[in-house]
């Protein structure tokens, strides 16, 4: 017995080192020393001077900080919510097709998750481009004739970038609740069906209980994926009100790279971590326990 | 719920009507959801289409006030530009070069560190499992700056392992095949180590091979996200040479001058590889990804 | 046969590693893309002909504004980067106190031939760090100008008969143009009011019209400087509520909108010159000319900054002094050939160049080139340049203001307290 413990852990070691290698260099050594940055005012690359806490509290007192904090939870809820539920929504729509009319719709869907952020960039900055995008024909309708310059309007900004977001990412939620869907036999509702139960019946005590799971798995993803928003937001507001719109971090890129603080910016992204952390736990809990009733 | 014998046949009659008259009224309503879900794919599809439009005509022609779905002159001359004066072909090769080797090295290790945790019992186990659940919630962009330093420090900056190496982290991919290696049943494990295997084969002969679905998703999973990344490659490269597609498109970007239709090109012709390599392999992504939603968080 | 070959292919390799051994290359980065990195490139592949087999210019272009600098930065930081660069003289002060730039010493300077009297007094000051060391070698001033279409103009009676504008000089003039224009139909002023570049530029032309300090002994808009950025930023509003310019127009947009014909005026750098040309060869422009911006106030001004040349300080690796000596021969030259960079919209700094017959014979150069003798350069501060804050703070108050949607007065003080907060 001792012997095939003594070689299951030896297996384990090796099956565990590469990973265990990179993740310790990569992840662990990174963040207790960004933990140290943090606590000095060295420049971006460079030793500094031990400060304590001095950076945590200029965190505090900068305005510029606090409206980065609030901008990236402006736009988690802004982002997050919609596209769990429009991903629902398609995912139910297209679980209904079959054949080729589903492979295409599900295309559809699914192929602006495979581009990189610049190529979505480009995209809808030209279809929005207040003197010569296509979308102008669309909000001139609705805006007296008026064109409007859609990214430079600083309230339409975050909910301009949320939706090219959604537009982005929605595939991949998409087949998550297809696969959820698909899970729930098909038994229950003709059962239901026979029972007489409509289809909003069916859905409100079916589906939507069944593919909670999945609901919770989605909207932890991309919660966890939106909290950490930079590269939409820095590329919409370029030129313009940048310091309006500006997200956790890309205040911590300004901080490091364009005013050269390396300590400042490793305690903002300490800040940043520990806020994804509390909101992943928090969110967690009351989803988890909300679908257990 | 159960109709007695007598009134059987009625209930079955009135029944069957009844259903009859609802299957009618339930095709109605889902024709028009049927038609809304295409409709919806038609909009969600339009950008790109336009985008790819917008390409295909001259400079005069995007600046036109009249919408034209369809290029007047249809012209190739947004795409020689950028194929002949710039250095796209070295940022494919890098791409596809630093992509391929995240690939396969985060599947290795993944699926190493996913089967340890997964089958084997060693001191450490449950802290490891706890610290990668929590490297998921970190903000990788806020480890760049420390990565910047590291990689610096290896005297990798500017070098395709230098971009490659922060990608390896990867704790999702552990995740999934943690669940996954979860799942198999067993049996399997038991007669095989009667059979007298080691760790290594079970792996190999049996694990893997029963999950070669997820392996594929994964694979075509990291293999995207390494392609797509913009952030760490721009930080991490300063030569044109060691550029990839992302990065390169932005900053060989003619900065003067009216030139949406070219920029578009760029854009267009920086994503035409993975939208093709997602295309062909539509149907295995499709599975492939439906089956990883087997964690049920 | 297979040892003639082998022996063959060694004695050829042996050759070309020795002949490559003979050129030494110079790496060189830049951020000149369009039309300037067009000209660039015609100029590296000259200086590559005349120089073959003795010195060879490796070329990299990155992306303007901060993507370079903060490349530069790393690279520099790593012992990294080029053995020269280009570097906007406004981004000298940054560049000084974060140890990128190597100080050139007068020797050197002058062994290569390069005299400070070659230049404007301004000019070569901008390139120097408080220290008083010259940190770089400019090659141009670039400014911004007024573009305009002859028949729009004449139509609203605003041409004289030489051919240039007439009766813009004076804000309540210039207004009133604007207005004419807009009478006819017409966009009067197109100019990217969605940039915060263009709005630095504009906006710091008509602070210093007015004889207005914008940094003065470590204070931003002091005193009555706040009153005159005020009336600056009023005036800039003014036109966009007038009607007279669109509204957060992007940059691309603004130039098209001129192009197609349906602005009467375009104020944009110098650097569209080439993208004007280019359209006229084609047949595909009106009769279009461009001056140095109208004076508003006081006495004319342009801002102006100057792409220089500049060596990085690698940490740990420096450019070695044999390689020095290449780089600023190499600036020597691209000085004396500057009248091809002028190709490209620029005044050369180098003044045997600015002065020759042929420069001023160079149309639409010679229009304008008068603004060298008033240019303004930017702030001598770590958060002035380009893609600074000082620039962010453009973005984030002038822009706003010009488009109505901050009030002027409020647009400076916030201005002046964001970048005051800045500079502890």
């Amino acid at each position: 017995m001792l012997r095939s413990k003594r070689t299951e852990i030896l297996a384990a070691s090796m099956l565990m080192a590469p990973f265990a290698v990179t993740y310790g260099v990569l992840f662990i050594y990174p963040t207790i020393k960004m933990a140290q940055l943090s606590m000095t005012n060295a420049p971006l690359i460079g030793p500094g001077k031990w400060v304590g806490f001095d950076n945590y509290f200029r965190l505090a007192s900068d305005r510029l900080f606090s409206v980065a904090i609030w901008n990236t939870l402006y736009f988690v809820i802004l982002s997050v919510i919609p596209s769990t539920l429009i991903g629902l929504l398609v995912a139910l729509g297209v679980n209904r097709l079959k054949g080729w009319l589903q492979s295409v719709v599900l295309a559809a869907f699914f192929l602006p998750y495979v581009l990189p952020v610049s190529v979505v960039f480009r995209i809808w900055q030209w279809m929005c481009d207040k003197d010569f995008g296509i979308a102008q024909h669309v909000i001139q309708l609705f805006n007296d004739g008026q064109r409007l310059s859609i990214f430079r309007t600083i309230p339409l900004f975050m909910p301009a970038v949320a939706v090219v977001t959604i537009w982005w990412l929605i595939g991949f939620n998409v087949l998550l609740f297809i696969a959820g869907l698909r899970n729930i036999s098909s038994e229950i509702y003709e059962a239901a069906q026979l029972d007489g139960a409509g289809r909003w019946t069916q859905f409100r005590r079916i589906t939507w209980p069944l593919i909670w799971p999945v609901t919770v798995l989605v909207f932890t993803i991309q919660m966890i994926l939106q909290l950490k928003i930079f590269d939409q937001v820095y590329l919409f507001s370029q030129g313009g009100r940048i310091d309006t719109t500006i997200v956790m971090v890309q205040y911590i890129l300004k901080q490091a790279f364009q005013m050269n603080k390396g300590g400042l910016a490793a305690a903002a992204s300490m800040v940043l971590f520990v806020l994804i952390a509390a909101l992943s736990v928090l969110q967690f809990q009351l989803l988890r326990a909300r679908g257990e009733r | 719920m159960s109709a007695s014998v007598e009134t059987g046949a009625d209930v079955f009659a009135s029944r069957r009507a009844g259903r009859l008259v609802r299957l009618r009224h339930l095709d109605l309503v889902g024709l028009v959801i049927t038609a809304a879900t295409v409709v919806g794919a038609a909009l969600w599809a339009f950008p790109l289409y336009w985008a790819l439009v917008t390409t295909f005509k001259p400079e005069n022609e995007v600046v036109r006030p009249a919408v034209q779905l369809w290029p007047e002159h249809f012209t190739f001359q947004n795409y020689v530009h950028v194929l002949l004066e710039t250095k796209i072909g070295i940022w494919y090769v890098n791409s596809l070069v630093t992509s391929a080797a995240v690939t396969v090295l985060v599947i290795v290790t993944a699926a190493g560190a996913g089967y340890a945790i997964s089958q084997l019992n060693f001191p450490g186990r449950r802290l490891f499992w706890w610290m990668i659940l929590a490297s998921f919630m970190v903000p990788i962009p806020a480890l760049t700056v420390n990565h910047f330093i590291l990689i610096n420090q290896f005297g990798l900056i500017n070098t395709l392992p230098g971009v490659v190496l922060p990608q390896l982290l990867a704790p999702v991919t552990v995740i999934i095949y943690k669940q996954f290696f979860d799942s198999v049943p067993k049996d399997f494990r038991e007669a095989a180590m009667i059979d007298g295997a080691n760790e290594f084969q079970l792996l190999f002969r049996i694990y893997l091979p029963m999950n070669w679905g997820i392996t594929t998703a994964l694979a075509i999973i990291t293999f995207i996200a390494a392609w797509n990344l913009f952030l760490w490659p721009f930080v991490a490269v300063n030569s044109e040479d060691r550029m990839n597609i992302t990065v390169g498109i932005t900053q060989v970007h003619d900065a003067f001058g009216v030139q949406y239709a070219r920029d578009l090109a760029v854009a267009m012709v920086a994503a035409l590889p993975v939208a093709l390599v997602y295309l062909i392999f539509q149907r295995r992504v499709t599975q492939a990804i439906m089956l990883s939603a087997g964690i049920k968080g | 046969m297979i040892r003639k070959v082998l022996f063959a292919t060694l004695a050829s390799m042996a050759l070309t590693i020795s002949a490559a051994r003979a050129e030494d290359t110079i790496v060189w980065w830049d951020f000149l893309s369009g039309g300037d990195g067009v000209r660039m490139k015609t100029m590296l592949d000259e200086f590559n002909k005349e120089h073959a087999g003795k010195v060879k210019i490796d070329a990299t272009t990155l992306e303007w504004g901060v993507p370079f600098y903060t490349k530069v930065q790393t690279a520099a930081a790593t012992g990294q980067g080029p053995d020269i660069m280009t570097y906007h003289e406004s981004r000298m002060p940054l560049g000084v106190s974060e140890g990128v730039v190597s100080p050139l010493t007068p020797e050197e300077l002058s062994a290569a031939g390069i005299k400070p009297s070659d230049f404007s007094p301004a000019n070569w000051k901008a390139a120097q760090g408080p220290d008083g060391k010259q940190y770089g070698v400019p090659l141009d001033i670039h400014s911004i100008i007024l573009y305009y279409n002859k028949d729009l103009l004449k139509k609203a009676g605003l041409l004289g008969d030489d051919g240039k504008p007439k009766g813009l000089d004076g804000a309540a003039n210039f207004d009133s143009a604007l207005a004419k224009l807009t009478a006819n139909g017409v966009v009067g002023l197109s100019t990217p009011t969605a940039d915060n570049a263009t709005m630095w530029r504009i906006f710091y032309t008509l602070l210093n019209q007015q004889d207005g300090q914008f940094l003065k002994d470590g204070k931003f808009l002091d005193g009555d400087n706040l009153d005159k950025a005020t009336t600056a930023i009023a005036e800039m509003q003014k036109w966009v509520k007038s009607g007279g310019t669109p509204a957060k127009t992007e940059y691309p947009a603004s130039i098209a909108l001129f192009t197609s014909g349906k602005a009467a005026m375009h104020i944009n750098g110098v650097w569209e010159v080439p993208t004007m040309v280019d359209l006229a060869k084609k047949g595909q422009l009106f009769d279009w000319g461009a001056i140095q911006i109208p004076t508003f106030y006081a006495h004319p001004a342009t801002w102006a900054d100057s792409h220089s040349f500049a060596i990085p300080n690698r940490q740990g690796n420096p450019v070695d002094p044999a390689k020095r000596k290449l780089v600023l021969d190499a600036i020597h030259w691209f000085n004396e050939h500057s009248l091809e960079w002028a190709g490209g919209g620029h005044v050369p700094a180098y003044l045997p160049v600015q002065e020759s017959a042929a420069f001023k014979a160079l149309k639409p150069n010679s229009d304008y080139a008068s603004l060298a003798k008033t240019a303004v350069f930017d702030p001598v501060s770590v958060l002035a340049g380009v893609a600074s804050p000082v620039y962010d703070a453009a973005g984030n108050y002038v822009m706003p203001a010009m488009n109505g949607e901050m009030a002027p007065a409020d647009a400076a003080k916030q201005m002046r307290d964001d970048l005051q907060g800045q500079a502890k």
